[in-house]
């Protein structure tokens, strides 16, 4: 009877949104921040080439970052 | 002229709730960044209350849910309203008092409740409505923020675990502005508008919207949003300080994904129209960021407390709802109930924000 009157839909639309939102931008944030470390770790190490790759690591993850951030509050605003 | 008269008691009352609400939720949403030393403190609250104000103005789907979702229509008078709001206002000053983060937003529905019960019998209370939109995602979501926040910070250890830890503190300070952001964003979101709601109940009440064409006028939603940002930007330090260091001792990156889960919680649970309380969420998230790394760093004792305050909100503010309803009746069924409580409230809050002046008030939180 509790399963009857529970809106299953909307619940488990929360957690598949929540965990997917959640997971998505805790990734691309900790490689923004992995990509700038590494990065400025191959600077001083006088690597030039993987010091560009971590950077570009970085750049990607960090508009990653704001296009979910975007996407989410476009979502939201359409309701 | 009577019902007016009334109708502008509930109003200012919502406004004073919506003012606590702020007040009593600013710590959900800075505590953290401020704990992790991400912010200064002032700058957090002040950044916190003009995203709360844009916040309220990005959806209106929890109004509807607060308005039309628990109580019936026809029983619902402006003095029920108005006996609701003291019962939440009231229960939201004694956890304050305690330093206890409870739901603002149980408390107004218990409140509501209540009264709605006092006034017309348990009939006129959508059990349904109070069960599914309320009590499960109550149970469900802090549930949902303690593992989204778990993960996070697991995935976030597993990323960046190995890196000098200067850099990694420094990025994820900087993320938890974005994060915390966001979390000010949902809060104003999801808590403007209930006293959207409850402010436009009194109006659909009173006659001024009929219930056939129910909508939130923008001058509610207007002086919702001022009310939510100025509570917020005064700030309650005590419950800050129990959410950013009582729980646990946060390091950026568990503040980074405590805050992350506890907004991506709330915003999923406004798009599906759900009052969810943003204290519950941003507590369970907290514990979730902790207990994944270390079980024992969680203070469970404190987690505890917390989690008795949220049980009680509900019953407690229905208790008091229904008591300000049967007083309020003592004086018939005019204005004057509502004047009298409402000038005995406002002594009554004198008498203990002086008498918490006096005790030695807890600095801020700074570490």
């Amino acid at each position: 009877m509790i399963r009857a009157a529970v809106d299953a839909g909307a619940l488990v639309k929360m957690l598949y949104s929540s965990l997917l939102a959640g997971l998505s931008v805790s990734i691309v944030v900790s490689l923004a921040i992995y990509g700038v470390t590494r990065s400025s770790d191959m600077r001083r190490l006088h690597r030039g080439g993987a010091a560009t790759a971590y950077a570009v690591l970085a750049l990607v993850a960090a508009a990653l970052t704001a296009a979910l951030v975007v996407y989410g509050l476009i979502l939201l605003t359409r309701k | 002229m009577t019902g007016d008269v009334i109708l502008v008691i509930v109003i200012c009352t919502a406004v004073a709730f919506d003012f606590t609400n702020g007040f009593h939720d600013t710590a959900n949403v800075v505590a953290t960044p401020i704990s992790t030393r991400a912010i200064a403190p002032r700058t957090a609250v002040a950044l916190a209350s003009l995203l709360n104000f844009v916040g309220a103005f990005i959806s209106l789907k929890v109004a509807t849910t607060v308005a039309q979702g628990f109580v019936s229509d026809q029983a619902v008078t402006t003095t029920v309203v108005f006996a609701g709001l003291v019962g939440a206002i009231t229960w939201n000053l004694i956890t304050w008092y305690f330093g206890l983060p409870s739901s603002s937003s149980h408390a107004l529905i218990g409140g509501l409740v209540g009264a709605v019960t006092a006034s017309a019998g348990f009939s006129a209370v959508n059990g349904n409505g109070l069960l599914t939109k309320l009590i499960v995602p109550a149970l469900v979501a802090p549930l949902i923020a303690f593992t989204v926040a778990g993960l996070s910070i697991l995935v976030v250890y597993g990323i960046v675990g190995r890196l000098r830890l200067g850099p990694v503190n420094r990025g994820f300070r900087l993320g938890q502005l974005l994060s915390g952001g966001l979390l000010a964003l949902s809060h104003g979101t999801n808590d403007a508008q209930k006293t959207m709601g409850v402010i436009t109940l009194a109006l659909v009440a009173n006659g001024n919207i009929a219930a056939s064409n129910f909508h939130v006028p923008t001058w509610v939603v207007v002086i919702s949003a001022s009310a939510i940002a100025a509570g917020t930007f005064t700030g309650g330090w005590r419950i800050i300080r129990t959410v950013g260091s009582r729980i646990i001792s946060m390091d950026p990156a568990q503040g980074f994904a405590a805050q992350g889960a506890g907004a991506t919680v709330i915003l999923a649970a406004s798009s599906v129209g759900y009052p969810l309380s943003t204290t519950h969420v941003i507590s369970g998230a907290i514990m979730g960021a902790g207990a994944a790394k270390n079980v024992s760093a969680v203070r469970w004792g404190v987690a505890g407390n917390i989690v008795v305050a949220w049980v009680l909100t509900l019953p407690a503010a229905a208790g008091v709802g229904a008591a300000v309803y049967a007083v309020s009746q003592l004086f018939g069924s005019g204005a004057i109930g509502p004047l009298v409580i409402s000038i005995a409230l406002v002594v009554a809050l004198a008498v203990v924000f002086v008498r918490r002046l006096q005790q030695t008030a807890p600095a801020p939180v700074t570490s």
